[in-house]
C-alpha cells in the first residue's frame, strides 16, 4: 500500500516536470519563430538607408527594370513624433493619477477606484480607442480629426493605464517609513510624495514608462483609425506616417520593394521592443543598486 | 499632574486618540518637562506609542485616525497649528531606523534643510558638522560624508536619523523604541546621546525597557490600557511607586 | 490582557521564591545572633566561664552569616535588577545583617567580660538588668518576626519598647554611679554592669533599625517621616534616684 503511494507520487511529480517543460517550449516556439522569419525577411534591408530614405516608389523586380528599395525614414520618424507627444501627455497624468492614488486616496477607496479604471481602459481594445479619439476631436474641430495631433492622442490613452498601473505599483513598494520619516521632519505631505517617494521608487517608474513607450510604438490600430498616412512630419494638424500603419500599408501590396520594408519594419518594431525591455530591465538594476548603497 | 519644578515644554490635557472607532488612549493629562527626558512605559499594546505620535502630530497620517482633546507646547495648542510646522519643533526618531535609502549621509542630514529651503552650502555644512557631533557620529563617517546612508551600521544609522532629527532644529526630540533594533553597545551610545542632549532638548521616549527607562530618564510615566495610571520622578517611580498597579508592572508580576 | 493584573495568581514566581530566601537567612542569623545574646547575658549574670567560651565560639559562624546574607542579596540585586518592593526588600534586608551582626556581637562581648563567681547575690541592679535582657531579647524576637512575616504594624511598636529602654539604662547608670564609691570590691562587677546596660541599650536600638528597615521595605517610608526627633538628655548626669515602682523620672 505504502510502497504504490510513494511510487504513484514520484511519477506524478516527474510527470508534471515534463509537462511544465513542454508548456515552456510550446510557449517560446512561436516566438522564436516570429523572430526567426523577422530576421530573414527583414535582415536583408536593415541597413543605413532603411533608417535615412524616404518611402521607394512601388515597383517588383521585372526584367530591366531596377526597384529602390529606399528606406522609411518618415514612418520613423512619424513613430518617433508620435509616441514622444503621447508620452508627454500620458506620463505626466498617469504619475500624477497614480500619487493621487497611493499618496492621497487611500482612505477614501480613491486608490481602488483609479486602479479600476486604469485596469479598464487597459483592456479596452486599441480600435476603441482610436475611435473614441475620432469621435472626441470630431467634437472638438473636424478638420483635425485625422492628425497627429490626435494620434498622439490615441496612443497617449493606450500609454495612461500601464504608466498608471506600474507607478502605483512602484510607489507602493516604498516602505512607509521613508513617508514617515520625512513627514516627521516636518516635510510637507506633497513634498514628501514627490520629491522623496517618488524618487525613491524611480526605478518602478521608469520601467513602466519604457514598457509604455514600446507598447504605443507597436500600435496599428488606433492610428488606422485618426493618423492614417505615409509622409513624414507636416505640421500637428496633418497626418503623419507611423512604423506600423506602414506596415499594415505595404504588407498587402504586390510590390515587393514595399514588402521588405515591411518586414524591416517588423524586425524594426521588435528590436525596439526588446532593447526597450532590455533597458528597463538594466536601469532598474543600475539604479537600484546604486540607491541601496552599492 | 503637576511638576515640582521647572516649566512644562508640553502639555496634554484631556487627550484621547482613535483609530476609527476604536480608542487607544483616554483623558490623558500630562505635563512633560522643559530639558528633562520623559520616559512613557507599560505593557505591550497600553497606547504609549499612540500617546507620542500625537506629540508631533504624526498619529493623525494613519487613515481613520482622529484626536480629541489638547497637546500644548509652549502653551500653543499644537493641533490649532499647521502640522508641517509643528512637526518641525518636535522631531521624532523611530524604532527601526529610517535614512533616505536613496541619499547620502550627507544629504540625509541635510534633507530637512532642502527640503523646506533653499540653504546655501555653507549653511548645510555647518549644519551637517553640527547636527553630526551632536549625535556622536560625526568622528566615525567625517571620512566619508557622501557615502551612502545605508552602508553604516544599525547603531550608526541611528544616530543618523539622530542627526537629521537634530538639523531640522526641533525644541522637543521624541523617540519611540530607539535602541529595539540595536545591539547592547550601540544601545549604550544612544543612551549617553540622549544624556548629552538634555542640556538643549526636551526629550519623550517610549521604552519597553524598564532598566531603559530608569537609567536615562528624569521622569516616567506609566500607561495601561490606554489609560494614564502613574507619573513622577524616575528615582520614586521606580523606587516607592504610589499605584498598586505600577508596582505590580515594574516588579514584573505582570506584562 | 484580559485577567486582572493585580489578582494573585497563587503560583509563586521564582523571584518570590528568591526574596523569601533572603528573608530565610536573615530570619536564621536573627536567631543566631539573638542566641548569642541570650546565652552572652546568662554567662555573664551567672560568672560562667563555660557558657561564655561557647559564645565566644559562635562568633565565626555569625561572620559566616554576614558574608552569606551580603553575596545573596547582592546576587538578587545583579542579576533581577528589582525594582519598588522588592528593591527596597534586598537593600532593607542588606543593612539589617550590619545590625543584626551588632546584636550577635553585643552578646559575645557580654560573654567575653564574664567574671567567674562574681556578682552571684541578688540586687536591685541584678533584677533591673535582667529585667532588661528579658525585654531586649523579646524586641529583638518581635524584630526578627516583622521581617519574616512583613508585619510593619509589628515593626512599629518597637519604638516604644526602645522608649522603656531607655528609662531603664538611665536607672541603671544611676544605680552604678551610686554603688561605684561605695565598696573597691565590688568595683570590677560595677564597671561590668555599666558595660552590660550599654550593650542592651545598644541591641534594643539595633532591634528597632531592623524594625525600620522592614517598614522601609513595607511602605517605602523612611524614619524621619514617621518618628518625630527625640531630644536627646545626657546619660550621665547625677540626678536624685526615685524609689523603684513610682512613674517616669523623665
Amino acid at each position: 500500500m505504502k510502497f504504490d503511494r510513494a511510487v504513484r507520487r514520484k511519477i506524478f511529480s516527474h510527470g508534471m516536470t515534463v509537462a511544465s517543460g513542454l508548456a515552456i517550449v510550446a510557449i517560446m516556439v512561436p516566438l522564436a519563430s516570429v523572430i526567426y522569419e523577422a530576421i530573414v525577411q527583414g535582415g536583408s534591408v536593415f541597413n543605413l538607408a532603411f533608417f535615412t530614405q524616404g518611402i521607394p516608389y512601388p515597383c517588383s523586380p521585372r526584367a530591366g527594370v531596377v526597384c529602390q528599395q529606399g528606406g522609411i525614414e518618415p514612418a520613423i520618424q512619424g513613430t518617433f513624433i508620435l509616441v514622444g507627444l503621447a508620452s508627454l501627455y500620458s506620463v505626466p497624468l498617469g504619475v500624477g493619477a497614480a500619487i493621487f492614488a497611493v499618496e492621497y486616496g487611500s482612505e477614501r477607496g480613491i486608490a481602488r477606484i483609479i486602479g479600476m479604471a486604469a485596469d479598464v481602459l487597459a483592456g479596452v481594445p486599441s480600435i476603441v480607442v482610436g475611435a473614441f479619439i475620432y469621435a472626441l476631436v470630431l467634437l472638438y474641430d473636424p478638420a483635425i480629426v485625422f492628425s497627429t495631433i490626435s494620434g498622439s492622442l490615441a496612443l497617449a490613452v493606450i500609454m495612461v493605464p500601464i504608466v498608471t498601473r506600474t507607478t502605483e505599483e512602484a510607489l507602493r513598494t516604498v516602505p512607509n517609513s521613508v513617508r514617515e520619516a520625512a513627514l516627521a521632519l516636518g516635510i510637507s505631505r506633497w513634498k514628501t510624495s514627490v520629491r522623496i517617494v517618488l524618487v525613491s521608487a524611480l526605478p518602478g517608474v521608469l520601467t513602466g514608462v519604457l514598457l509604455a513607450v514600446a507598447r504605443a510604438a507597436g500600435e496599428a490600430a488606433p492610428l488606422l483609425l485618426v493618423c492614417n498616412g505615409l509622409r513624414s512630419f507636416s505640421g500637428f494638424n496633418n497626418v503623419v506616417a507611423a512604423v506600423p500603419i506602414m506596415m499594415f500599408t505595404f504588407a498587402t501590396t504586390p510590390y515587393q520593394n514595399w514588402i521588405n520594408l515591411a518586414w524591416g519594419g517588423a524586425l524594426f518594431l521588435l528590436v525596439l521592443i526588446l532593447g526597450l525591455s532590455l533597458a528597463s530591465r538594466y536601469v532598474l538594476n543600475r539604479m537600484a543598486r546604486r540607491m541601496r548603497g552599492g | 499632574m503637576a511638576l515640582a519644578d521647572g516649566a512644562a515644554k508640553l502639555t496634554v490635557q484631556n487627550l484621547s486618540a482613535f483609530y476609527g472607532g476604536t480608542r487607544a488612549i483616554e483623558d490623558i493629562n500630562l505635563e512633560i518637562p522643559d530639558r528633562k527626558v520623559t520616559a512613557i512605559i507599560g505593557p505591550s499594546g497600553c497606547g504609549k506609542s499612540t500617546l507620542i505620535r500625537c506629540l508631533n502630530r504624526m498619529h493623525e497620517t494613519t487613515p481613520k485616525a482622529r484626536v480629541e482633546g489638547r497637546v500644548l507646547l509652549d502653551g500653543e495648542d499644537l493641533y490649532r497649528l499647521d502640522a508641517t510646522l509643528v512637526r518641525r519643533r518636535v522631531g521624532m526618531v523611530f524604532q527601526k531606523p529610517n535614512p533616505f535609502a536613496t541619499m547620502s549621509i550627507y544629504n540625509n542630514v541635510t534633507a530637512p534643510l532642502r527640503f523646506n529651503g533653499r540653504p546655501s552650502r555653507e549653511v548645510m555644512d555647518q549644519a551637517v558638522i553640527r547636527s553630526l557631533k551632536h549625535a556622536a557620529l560625526w568622528d566615525e563617517v567625517k571620512d566619508r560624508i557622501d557615502a551612502a546612508a545605508t552602508s553604516l551600521s544599525g547603531g550608526q544609522q541611528q544616530r543618523l536619523c539622530i542627526a537629521r532629527a537634530l538639523a531640522a532644529d526641533p525644541e522637543v526630540l521624541l523617540m519611540d523604541e530607539p535602541c529595539s533594533a540595536l545591539d547592547p553597545i550601540a544601545t549604550a551610545k544612544i543612551e549617553e546621546l540622549i544624556r548629552q542632549l538634555k542640556t538643549d532638548y526636551t526629550q519623550v521616549i517610549v521604552t519597553h525597557n524598564m532598566q531603559q527607562a530608569a537609567r536615562v530618564s528624569d521622569y516616567t510615566a506609566f500607561l495601561y490600557l490606554g489609560k494614564l495610571v502613574e507619573f513622577g520622578p524616575t528615582e520614586d517611580l521606580f523606587e516607592r511607586p504610589k499605584e498598586r498597579l505600577t508596582e505590580s508592572y515594574i516588579t514584573g508580576r505582570f506584562g | 490582557m484580559n485577567e486582572d493584573p493585580l489578582a494573585d495568581t497563587g503560583v509563586p514566581r521564582g523571584y518570590d521564591l528568591q526574596v523569601r530566601h533572603l528573608k530565610d537567612r536573615a530570619v536564621k542569623m536573627g536567631n543566631w545572633a539573638l542566641a548569642m545574646v541570650h546565652d552572652g547575658w546568662r554567662a555573664y549574670d551567672q560568672g560562667d566561664l563555660a557558657a561564655a567560651q561557647t559564645v565566644l565560639d559562635r562568633d565565626t559562624q555569625l561572620d559566616r552569616f554576614d558574608e552569606d546574607m551580603e553575596h545573596a542579596a547582592i546576587a538578587f540585586l545583579v542579576l533581577r535588577q528589582p525594582t519598588a518592593v522588592d528593591l527596597r526588600t534586598a537593600a532593607g534586608l542588606l543593612k539589617s545583617t550590619t545590625h543584626l551582626d551588632r546584636i550577635g556581637r553585643l552578646g559575645f562581648d557580654m560573654a567575653r567580660i564574664t567574671t567567674p563567681g562574681a556578682g552571684t547575690e541578688p540586687s536591685e541592679l541584678k533584677s533591673l538588668l535582667q529585667r532588661m535582657d528579658e525585654i531586649v531579647e523579646s524586641m529583638v524576637r518581635q524584630a526578627i518576626d516583622a521581617l519574616d512575616r512583613d508585619q510593619a504594624e509589628l515593626a512599629r511598636q518597637l519604638f516604644l519598647r526602645d522608649d522603656s529602654i531607655d528609662r531603664m539604662h538611665r536607672e541603671a547608670n544611676q544605680m552604678i554611679l551610686e554603688g561605684l564609691g561605695k565598696d573597691p570590691s565590688s568595683n570590677r562587677r560595677l564597671a561590668g554592669d555599666l558595660l552590660v546596660a550599654r550593650h542592651f541599650e545598644r541591641i534594643a536600638d539595633n532591634a528597632c533599625k531592623v524594625g525600620e528597615k522592614t517598614i522601609y521595605a513595607l511602605t517605602g517610608q523612611r524614619r524621619s517621616e514617621y518618628l518625630p526627633r527625640h531630644p536627646f538628655r545626657p546619660y550621665m548626669l547625677e540626678t536624685p534616684r526615685k524609689p523603684a515602682g513610682d512613674g517616669d523620672p523623665r
